[in-house]
């Protein structure tokens, strides 16, 4: 990662010192936090991924307010939003977007899909069929998309959030492993507790807050927090740690944690270095993001054991130098 | 053996393998790597230790290069034999080899001496060799080494050639056994044995388990080794060794006298005891000797041959003598059958227990019990120093051989400097050049019972680097330089007259102990020179004696011994001559320390040797036990040995205990020592910081993060700088660094933390 970026448009950009780029989040994290009641880590965590450029899986049941928690910090960095229902029968061009012919102008026009946005919810992403989750899965993967042999940039920053529904298996394409690998961080909301609840009651009560959410950053500003990221310092230790840890996942898993999935980790690491106002990760910071980034890449020995306790026994039992 | 060992180094890489026996069982591949094994350390030093055994043997009677040549060739054929031949065959060639050897010896000894061999007579000599008779003693020692040394140097080297090495050090450590039960092996050699089968042992048991069992444990064989060394050399118990040493301690007068050994060691400081041996009833005074000793190992006297039972009179010297009757009344448990000088006839209720040494002494089969009397008749020569004179040299067949033998590694420089002192007198005559020898003796050497006991030949030691000594170094030192000159002269103990009590009775003490030299002179038999200062010693031995008086010990006088000396002016007049040493007034003044005494050298009336035996008076000679005393100075070689065998095991246990690391880590914790490199300094405070936190609280778990761990040990009460600490490590460790100034606060607070929790220290802090 270089000091300085392209953007699309071609300007040259800076990266945000540390401590503006931690301030930078602390206030998209406080004004998003009064939209969401009682999930301030979660928040961190999507501020996280969308730090490290990457992606989010939300697994939980429905209505505990995960396109709210995706809108609140869309809005909060003046990001456009986009929300997908994925359904059984929704194609990869709804998705991505098609060419039509205008009758006009005799010409076909591409009229983009709803992945061209800055933050992009895909919902029940495991109720569509694998070929139009893959469309959305290699956008991710590729910032780009191609429609009619034509390659089409996607936004910059460009984040996927997807949630899967667990709660109704039946007519559900599970995601493979191979696709899962892909999403940064799986997580899960829960249920808020009992006073956030309250909380959360009164706040809509009225109009809901998340109408009158002003941005409090630009987007030039996330991309330059970005940048940030990029140049957080990682140390030797740190990196053999990180190494270490994914090893230890390979030799004590049925299938552990690969390549992609511990630069996934350092990327987290950096940006959560970051959020912290240090330029140096640590391996705290390596731990912290360890929980979210590596268990929904472990397939565990035994059905008792989940991904979380593979990573726990490794943060456990792998030396920090 | 350092030559030995890589020459055969050569062959055993050269030879091809010629198969491996079934049943091999080690798990080296060729001949060179068996030898590699670190237990052929344990197999080398058990062997050098029996070997030094044989060189010690073969260096008394004579040159040691056959023997060097024979271990050197016995190694490289044991060598060549592990790669050809099989074990049974081995083991056939060593017993082969045994008997030959055995045949070797036997054709050496004189025809005279062979037909004593009998079977019975073998099995008995087996015994004795076993119950602590040395080797020393047999006639032939020197044959008897050569043939022998080289059966159990193949048969080691064989086994250490087939990778047995337990077994190699077993058959080493049991031949160096065997010379424990004949007493030549020395407290050093025995170790050297057991050490050497222990290290092998354990060795090979840690190189079974592969090298890192070799690693990890290494240090525990080194704590057994170490705690064997330190143990034997504390509490020994080789029988007869004459080598015990109780440090600290000088041991008491004369008890190889008392026990008639067949040897002598010559020790370093000694006390004398003032407790009455005898009384002896005798028209004159004399010597009473006890033994004689006829081959010198340089550290000491051995009497070789076996002691006959006494059956009759026995012929007395060749020439004219002068009859003298003693009776003797032992007054304490005694070992040994005093009498002046060629006795030849004993009566009285000891004479069944009675046995005639090979040198021509009397000795008692069983200990004599007190008040036991005996009578003895002894001829002693009444030469004139003028026949003396005109003895010559024609000594008889074998004499000149037996009593002229010097050990091989004996310095040239003694022969020069007796060369020296015989030219400078004009002595022509050997009777002359003894009394040369004795006076520059007696001149020379200042007389103390207070020795360093020397390393290395006595006579030597004493002649060119000691200035004092007693009795056993005069008479070792003159003999030795006697024997340069090829003079037969042999090493003599037994006690002075002692106290005249009544014109022919005389008391004698333990303090009367003494050592002479008795140098053979041709038609006339053994003439007695004393080269010890008569005066200094007689001093020494009264002053004794009226300290003991003082402290009321018991024993200490006898028939009216206490109450002064019975003087005869005629005495001193009358008893003029006889050339054995005589004199009888003078030896009694001398105890005395009357001023008459006489001075060296100056020959009283009628010429007679006598001077010699003139100025004797009760010495201490002395002894068995060999040992050093703890008398100031530098420490000598074996307390220097001792201790860095005794650091080495110290050291050795402190690792197993994890002392050493223990140790280490405080240091470390405690000092920093000053660097340019920020980061390090920086590193290096922040694991002190977790020593000490890890010495009060717990250690840092394997998972937890710096921070983690110094916020849980903060909750905990650590002090709340520790955070700086860990922060600081943090930038300097994952980050990008700290400062200067970072770096030496941090280092400071640390400095701060760990001070104050050092005991002591803390106070100042």
């Amino acid at each position: 990662m270089s000091d300085s970026d392209v953007d699309t448009d071609g300007s040259e950009r800076t990266a945000l010192p540390v401590d503006e780029a931690a301030s930078l989040v602390e206030r998209v994290s406080d004004n998003v936090a009064d939209v969401i009641v009682g999930h301030d880590e979660a928040i961190e965590d999507v501020l996280v991924t969308v730090l490290a450029r990457g992606h989010l899986l939300l697994e939980d049941v429905p209505g505990v307010g995960k396109t709210m928690l995706a809108r609140s910090i869309a809005r909060s960095v003046d990001c456009e939003f986009k929300r997908v229902q994925f359904t059984p029968d929704l194609l990869p061009a709804d998705v991505t977007g098609t060419n039509v012919f205008d009758q006009q102008s005799q010409e076909f026009e591409f009229r983009a899909g709803p992945v061209f946005a800055n933050v992009v919810l895909g919902d029940e992403i495991n109720r569509a069929p694998p070929k139009t989750q893959s469309a959305l899965l290699e956008a991710m993967e590729e910032q780009q998309v191609t429609v009619d042999g034509d390659t089409r940039q996607l936004r910059d920053p460009f984040t996927v959030i997807a949630t899967q529904n667990d709660v109704e298996p039946g007519r559900t394409y599970e995601l493979p492993m191979a696709e899962i690998d892909r999403f940064m961080k799986k997580l899960r909301l829960g249920y808020p507790g009992a006073g956030e609840e309250t909380e959360m009651l009164e706040r809509t009560a009225g109009a809901h807050p998340i109408e009158s959410l002003e941005p409090v950053a630009t987007t030039e500003e996330l991309r330059r927090g970005r940048q940030t990221v990029g140049d957080v310092e990682l140390s030797e230790p740190v990196r053999s740690y990180v190494t270490s840890l994914a090893n230890y996942t390979r030799e004590n898993a049925q299938l552990g944690v690969s390549p992609r999935g511990s630069i996934a980790l350092v990327r987290a690491a950096q940006a959560r270095a970051v959020m912290n106002g240090r330029g140096y990760v640590v391996p705290d910071d390596i731990q912290r993001e360890a929980r979210t980034v590596f268990p929904h890449r472990i397939r565990p020995q035994t059905g008792s054991e989940t991904g979380s306790d593979v990573t726990e026994t490794a943060i456990e039992n792998v030396p920090v130098e | 053996m350092s030559g030995a060992t890589s020459g055969t180094d050569v062959i055993a890489s050269g030879s091809s393998r010629v198969g491996r026996p079934p049943g091999e069982t080690a798990d080296d591949d060729s001949p060179t790597d068996r030898l590699r094994n670190p237990a052929v350390l344990g197999v080398v030093l058990a062997t050098l230790s029996y070997l030094s055994v044989f060189y010690h043997v073969t260096d008394v009677v004579g040159g040691v290069v056959p023997l060097v040549a024979e271990v050197v060739i016995a190694v490289g054929v044991g060598l060549v034999a592990a790669t050809r031949l099989r074990e049974r065959i081995a083991v056939g060639v060593a017993v082969v080899g045994f008997a030959a050897a055995l045949g070797v010896y036997v054709a050496s000894v004189p025809e005279s001496q062979r037909a004593l061999f009998t079977v019975g007579r073998l099995a008995q000599d087996l015994l004795a060799l076993s119950s602590g008779l040395s080797v020393l003693r047999l006639i032939n020692a020197g044959t008897w080494a050569l043939s022998l040394a080289p059966v159990p140097t193949f048969v080691v080297a064989y086994l250490a050639g087939r990778g047995r090495h337990v077994w190699a050090a077993t058959v080493a450590a049991s031949t160096t056994g065997f010379f424990v039960l004949t007493s030549d092996a020395g407290v050093a050699a025995a170790l050297g044995g057991a050490v050497g089968a222990t290290t092998a042992v354990g060795l090979a048991g840690l190189a079974g388990a592969g090298r890192r069992g070799l690693v990890a444990q290494w240090d525990t064989v080194v704590v057994i080794v170490t705690t064997m060394v330190l143990v034997t050399s504390l509490v020994t118990v080789v029988p007869g060794g004459g080598n015990t040493v109780v440090p600290g301690s000088s041991p008491s007068v004369e008890s190889s006298l008392v026990s008639n050994n067949d040897r002598v060691s010559v020790l370093g400081s000694i006390t004398l005891s003032p407790s009455v041996r005898f009384t002896v009833e005798s028209d004159q005074p004399a010597y009473w000797r006890v033994g004689t000793y006829d081959r010198y190992t340089g550290g000491g006297w051995v009497r070789t041959g076996d002691a006959s039972p006494y059956r009759d009179r026995q012929d007395g010297p060749p020439g004219e003598t002068v009859e003298l009757e003693q009776s003797y009344t032992v007054r304490t448990a005694f070992d040994a059958i005093p009498a002046a000088n060629a006795p030849v006839q004993i009566s009285g209720e000891t004479r069944s227990v009675t046995q005639v040494t090979s040198n021509g002494g009397f000795a008692p089969a069983t200990t004599l019990a007190e008040n036991e009397t005996y009578t003895v008749v002894s001829e002693r020569p009444s030469a004139t120093t003028a026949e003396l004179r005109r003895a010559g040299v024609d000594y008889p067949d074998g004499l000149r051989q037996r009593y002229t033998g010097l050990p091989g590694s004996t310095p040239d420089r003694v022969g020069e400097r007796t060369q020296t002192v015989i030219e400078e007198a004009g002595a022509e005559t050997p009777y002359d050049a003894a009394i040369a020898i004795e006076r520059y003796l007696e001149s020379t050497k200042e007389y103390s019972l207070d020795v360093q006991n020397p390393d290395g030949n006595i006579a030597d030691s004493f002649l060119f680097e000691m200035d004092a000594g007693y009795c056993t170094y005069y008479a070792t030192t003159m003999v030795t330089m006697l024997r340069t000159q090829g003079l037969p002269a042999r090493f003599a103990t037994g006690y002075t007259s002692g106290q005249r009590v009544a014109e022919d009775e005389y008391v004698v003490r333990g303090l009367d102990s003494h050592a002479w030299v008795e140098v053979y002179f041709p038609e006339v038999g053994w003439v007695q020179f004393d080269p010890t200062p008569a005066a200094d010693r007689s001093d020494t031995e009264q002053s004794t004696l009226e300290e003991a008086r003082e402290g009321d010990a018991s024993n200490v006088d006898a028939a009216g011994s206490s109450e002064g000396v019975y003087t005869t002016q005629s005495t001193f007049e009358s008893t003029a001559v006889s050339g054995d040493g005589g004199s009888s007034d003078p030896n009694q003044a001398g105890a005395i320390a009357s001023p008459g005494r006489a001075v060296t050298g100056t020959t009283p009336p009628g010429g007679l040797l006598g001077t010699a035996a003139g100025r004797e008076t009760g010495n201490g000679t002395t002894t068995s036990a060999g040992g050093d005393d703890g008398d100031g100075g530098l420490p000598s070689e074996r307390d220097t040995a001792l201790g860095v065998i005794a650091l080495l095991g110290a050291l050795a246990g402190a690792r197993r205990a994890g002392l050493t690391a223990r140790g280490y880590r405080f240091l470390w914790t405690a000092y920093q020592p000053a660097t340019d490199d920020t980061t390090v300094a920086t590193e290096r405070a922040y694991r002190r910081l977790e020593a000490v936190a890890e010495r009060e609280y717990r250690p840092r778990e394997p998972g937890e993060t710096p921070r983690q761990y110094v916020d849980s040990v903060v909750r905990r009460g650590l002090d709340e700088r520790a955070r700086e600490v860990a922060d600081a490590y943090e930038r300097a460790h994952y980050g990008h660094g700290v400062s200067r100034a970072t770096a030496d606060d941090t280092v400071a607070t640390v400095d701060r933390l760990v001070r104050s929790r050092i005991p002591v220290v803390r106070r100042f802090a």
